[in-house]
């Protein structure tokens, strides 16, 4: 037996060295494990994802019986679902201007939130990526990583704070002879709390696929003549697409489906589909039409995380089987 | 403002009197280490110079500094007589391979070779023909459609070859990119860098810590240690008359002696003096300090213990281990006279088979031209 | 259902009950026969000084007098209701034992059946008139108080006094800086009458008031939740809203100057209630109906509801001395005139649909 160098030059003679209690659990692990028949490998992998597969599955009841609900018509002077089935709620919505005007709202706010987020979302993982200065970097991910301890609401009403007439911003231009400015409840409010809200998730998404990108290849662009702005379009953006097509789609999805933004910072007027869904349940206790909006929100979110990842092209998340 | 490349001397003669590259004292500093010192050296156009050297020996720093990745704290680099201080790496007339390649992923092996040809706005008209006309000189006609992931190792350095060659630079840089091949595939590379070198008759700096990737191809040789230049000079001049002694260990010699310098000149370890040559006047060893004396293996003749050579010349000693190598056998040898010291000797036709075995007594000798002596101040402490 | 038009419920809402004494008195005979007293009663309420008050007012003494602890659940009423609902209908026993409720939500859960009767509370036959549910079978809802959506306001930008007409809603020096409830919920019958409609028109020709609120969506409103309404007066967000008198009450007793008034086209009134959900066991059902019928008696309601600063139904209450002579806390006839009541019912039935116009109207 071949003795470590530290213990060779201890005492005389190759005296065992005391069997560690952690090498005693290992050996017992491998033991069983040794003894465990090959067949049950396959079982315990189906067990372990057992508790994802029941989560998903409950997630597609629930969609059932949404779906039951919601070709069922609410009866006011009851307060009961119809027995019978139809298409009411859904005419309904078609033709009821609220919910035409919260869709195109909560669209567009997807669209713009996703696009500024990438946008924004960029240079803040690039510079962490790539700085050679510890000390920034650790600024960049506390900044990155401070957001994620303070909720969205409790975010929200941040912003109410800082924003509100009596508010930081207008006390600073109140010092400069301006104001007060309503900086609050309008749509635009509602989309800057979006974006500071989803912008770590979106540097999160993307900063492992730009850290992924060597350096070399960035010398490589420039050595093959490309200045710093072709280099990014020609070479840096395309290799980043699975991070940025990533990061799309947390910032599209958690954006379509917000409810606190709108909710706190909207002023009542900017509902997004969420807050109409959560009104019918819980305001006026449709739960056949909120069933129909909670549907159409969820085709909507699946739409648009289907056209993301048919853009990004098989493979950008990096699931085996694609390239 | 104009290119580099527009920069370039046009008349031909004026062309022959002005060098490819020029480095002028350069230094950079990270923090507060210099990790260059006062570097510099000439490459006359066509040529291939190979900055041989351990890593953080600068040599790749002196790279990022010609190629304009970074910029020198100290001094000038001037290619083909322009001075590029000022000039960012995009506008360089340089083409280069880099150590891990660094294809571009998302272009197939024509697109990645393109590429400098749309960046640097070529005829588009032209392109196609001439990425074809590379390929071929890489020899790898017919792969242009493949991905670089779809292709061999070796076949991945030759299209880095081909971009980093297609738009005819005047001058290749080449990052170590034969460094992490096994040695056949390393071996055939070199042999295709040189080939295409000359084919092309591109100027060509090659960064490396092989010296005898440095010896089969260069022109001209650097040697760098701790950010400095220890010798630049052609490759068999650098072999056989290393400057320093870390030129000469860096280079392959086997053995380092120590002892006292003497008149002669000569090393004297205990009561043997043993004659030898300086290769350099400014290392060479003034008499009565401490000297170091580089043996090389392959010089080192060994005889049976009965057959001695010339008298006063050969030592008596013992081998304590052989490696046989099949081309040539390498022996250990342990030799009492000169206080114990460990010897290695290579012998370089052992005619299929080890003559001496662990044990045996045999003699060495060597002839005075090969035992060169060096300033033991020169080379801090260490035993080989 | 038959129409009751609103004057009638005004006529009710006035009729005044002879001034009885109420306290906790349960006859003897009833006492020795009482059913196993549960170790806690759980009670629906709302947060901050609501809670604060029905405890102080009725939980505590109630546990006093019969030793069962009371818990205080605090889920909004709007999110209680679909689990009361759900456990009714699949048999299981309902999360709270007393729904402390809007009047109008109340009322969608008696019109879905899952209320217990509460008609034989002993108190009921004591207090005023309005306790007992307008339009509905049977007592399956009891209402406690009633409150006003009052025009609450900023008196430094009326210096000449309190406005006097909800038109100052209109005026272009308040663009952005009004507030109304969310749902416009407290704000239809002014809006009809604003409209140049009629109360009586309601549910039936409701286009004056959607006229209105069209009006006042040229304004851009704030539209908030009772909290809101105490912020935005206290940030400087808002100079006017519609809103329950005890939320500017509440910014007033804050250090916010604020204060309201019932304009000459008059105020909305509703009334809050309490309920017992089925599926409870005999014994449970019996303590949560003596909770109730606690909470109707004079002894409760002068401690509670001057908390609250709210009229209360039980007989000889006195407001709490900032509210005398407050039109939010009507006393007289004169008071209760200016007040308009649509029956919970008839709000109940079509809370959904003046909701859909509403956001109709806001949202786009």
């Amino acid at each position: 037996m071949a003795l470590s160098p530290g213990r060779s030059g201890l005492g005389a003679g190759p005296s065992p060295a005391p069997y560690r209690l952690s090498w005693r659990i290992l050996d017992a692990l491998e033991a069983v494990a040794a003894r465990w028949p090959a067949r049950a490998e396959g079982a315990i992998r189906w067990l372990l994802l057992l508790p994802a597969l029941l989560v998903v599955g409950l997630l597609v009841f629930g969609l059932l019986v949404m779906g039951d609900a919601s070709l069922r018509v609410m009866d006011f002077r009851t307060y009961r679902l119809s027995e019978q089935h139809s298409l009411a709620n859904y005419v309904r919505l078609w033709g009821w201007g609220a919910f035409h005007a919260t869709l195109w709202r909560s669209l567009g706010a997807t669209l713009l939130v996703t696009l500024l987020c990438l946008v924004l979302a960029f240079p803040y993982a690039r510079a962490l990526t790539r700085t050679s200065s510890a000390r920034l970097r650790r600024l960049l991910l506390v900044g990155l990583f401070l957001p994620f301890f303070v909720g969205q609401v409790v975010r929200a009403y941040g912003w109410l704070v800082i924003l509100g007439q009596q508010g930081l911003v207008n006390q600073v231009l109140g010092l400069l002879g301006l104001g007060p400015y309503r900086l609050l409840f309008a749509y635009e409010t509602v989309l800057f709390g979006l974006v500071q809200y989803m912008l770590p998730f979106a540097v999160l998404m993307l900063a492992p696929a730009l850290a992924a990108i060597p350096e070399e290849i960035e010398r490589a662009a420039a050595s093959c003549g490309a200045s710093p702005v072709r280099a990014l379009l020609r070479i840096v953006l395309p290799m980043a697409r699975p991070g940025l097509v990533a990061a799309a789609l947390v910032v599209a999805t958690l954006t379509l489906t917000d409810f606190a933004m709108p909710a706190i910072l909207g002023g009542g007027t900017n509902d997004f589909l969420a807050n109409l869904v959560h009104d019918q349940f819980f305001r006026t206790s449709n739960a056949g039409l909120g069933s129909a909006i909670a549907l159409v929100l969820t085709f909507l979110g699946t739409t648009v995380a289907g056209l993301l990842l048919a853009l990004a092209g098989p493979g950008a998340l990096g699931v085996r089987g694609a390239r | 403002m104009t290119s580099t490349a527009e920069a370039v001397p046009r008349t031909r003669a004026h062309a022959e009197a002005v060098p490819a590259v020029e480095a002028l004292g350069l230094g950079r500093r990270y923090g507060t280490v210099w990790a260059l010192e006062d570097a510099s050296f000439r490459l006359e156009r066509g040529q291939f110079l190979t900055v041989l050297g351990p890593s953080g020996s600068g040599k790749s720093t002196l790279l990022k500094l010609v190629a304009g990745f970074e910029r020198p704290d100290r001094g000038h680099v001037r290619l083909f007589g322009a001075e590029v201080d000022t000039v960012p790496p995009h506008r360089r007339p340089i083409g280069m391979v880099f150590q891990r390649l660094a294809l571009f992923p998302h272009m197939t092996a024509a697109g990645n070779i393109a590429f400098p040809l749309e960046m640097r706005r070529f005829d588009p008209r032209e392109i196609p023909a001439r990425v074809e006309r590379f390929l071929e000189l890489v020899r790898l006609r017919g792969l242009g459609h493949r991905r670089p992931h779809e292709l061999s190792g070796g076949q991945q350095q030759r299209v880095a070859i081909a971009r980093a060659l297609v738009f005819e630079p005047g001058l290749l840089l080449l990052d170590e990119p034969l460094a992490s091949l096994d040695v056949r595939l390393k071996e055939e590379m070199q042999l295709e860098f040189r080939r295409i070198q000359r084919e092309l008759g591109v100027t060509t700096i090659n960064v490396t810590h092989d010296q005898r990737e440095a010896l089969v191809l260069s022109d001209r040789v650097i040697v760098m240690q701790g950010g400095r230049i220890l010798q630049e000079g052609e490759p068999e001049t650098v072999w056989r008359d290393p400057a320093h002694p870390f030129v000469a260990r860096f280079l392959g010699v086997g053995t380092m002696l120590r002892g006292l310098a003497e008149a002669g000149p000569a090393i004297r370890i205990g009561d043997r003096r043993l004659p030898g040559r300086a290769p350099n006047p400014a290392t060479a060893p003034r008499p009565g300090r401490p000297a170091v004396a580089a043996l090389r293996a392959e010089r080192v003749r060994i005889f049976a213990a009965s057959g001695s050579p010339a008298p006063g010349t050969g030592f008596a000693c013992r081998v304590t281990d052989t490696v046989f190598e099949g081309d040539r056998v390498l022996y250990e040898l342990i030799v009492p006279e000169l206080g114990e010291v460990r010897l290695r000797a290579v012998d370089l036709d052992p005619g299929g088979h080890a003559r001496y075995r662990p044990g045996t007594q045999v003699t060495v000798a060597w002839s005075p031209d090969d035992l060169l002596l060096f300033d033991a101040s020169l080379e801090p402490g260490s035993d080989p | 259902m038959n129409d009751p038009s609103f004057f009638t419920s005004r006529r009710r809402l006035l009729g005044s009950a002879t001034a009885l004494a109420a306290g906790f008195a349960v006859p003897a005979v009833l006492r020795a026969q009482e059913p196993a007293k549960p170790a806690e009663l759980i009670v629906r309420a709302w947060g901050g000084v609501w809670v604060d008050s029905l405890k102080k007012g009725v939980s505590d003494p109630f546990t006093a007098k019969t030793g069962i602890r009371i818990r205080h659940d605090l889920t909004e009423d709007n999110e209680i209701k679909p689990r009361i609902w759900a456990a009714v209908q699949q048999g299981r026993t309902p999360p709270i034992h007393v729904n402390w409720d809007t009047t109008a939500n109340a009322t969608s859960s008696a019109l879905r059946g899952v209320c217990e009767s509460l008609a034989d509370l002993p108190n009921l036959a004591k207090v005023l008139p309005l306790a007992k549910p307008i339009g509905l079978e049977g007592v399956p809802i009891v209402n406690l108080y009633s409150y006003v959506y009052v025009l609450a306001y900023r008196p430094e930008v009326f210096p000449g006094g309190a406005p006097t007409s909800w038109s100052v809603l209109l005026e272009p020096r308040f663009k952005g800086r009004i507030a109304l409830y969310n749902d416009g919920i407290g704000f239809h019958p002014v809006a009809q009458v604003m409209g140049g409609g009629k109360v009586s028109d309601i549910p039936g020709n409701m286009e004056p008031c959607w006229a209105f609120i069209r009006k006042l969506k040229e304004q851009k409103p704030l539209l908030g939740e009772d909290p809101d309404f105490t912020n935005w007066f206290q940030k400087g967000e808002i100079d006017v809203a519609c809103t329950i008198s005890s939320n500017a009450r509440e910014a007033k007793a804050k250090g916010v100057n604020v204060a309201w008034t019932v304009p000459k086209e008059g105020a909305k009134v509703d009334t809050d209630g309490m309920w017992i959900p089925k599926g409870l066991t005999a014994n449970e059902l019996y303590w949560a109906k003596r909770y109730i019928d606690f909470a109707l008696s004079t002894e409760a309601q002068q401690v509670w509801l001057d908390g609250l600063g709210l009229p209360g139904v039980a007989p000889g209450l006195r407001p709490p001395a900032d509210l005398v002579g407050d039109p939010s806390y009507p006393t007289t006839e004169k008071d209760f005139e200016r007040l308009i009541l649509i029956p919970p019912r008839i709000q109940a039935e079509h809370t959904a649909e003046w909701f859909a116009r509403f956001k109709e109207i806001m949202q786009s």
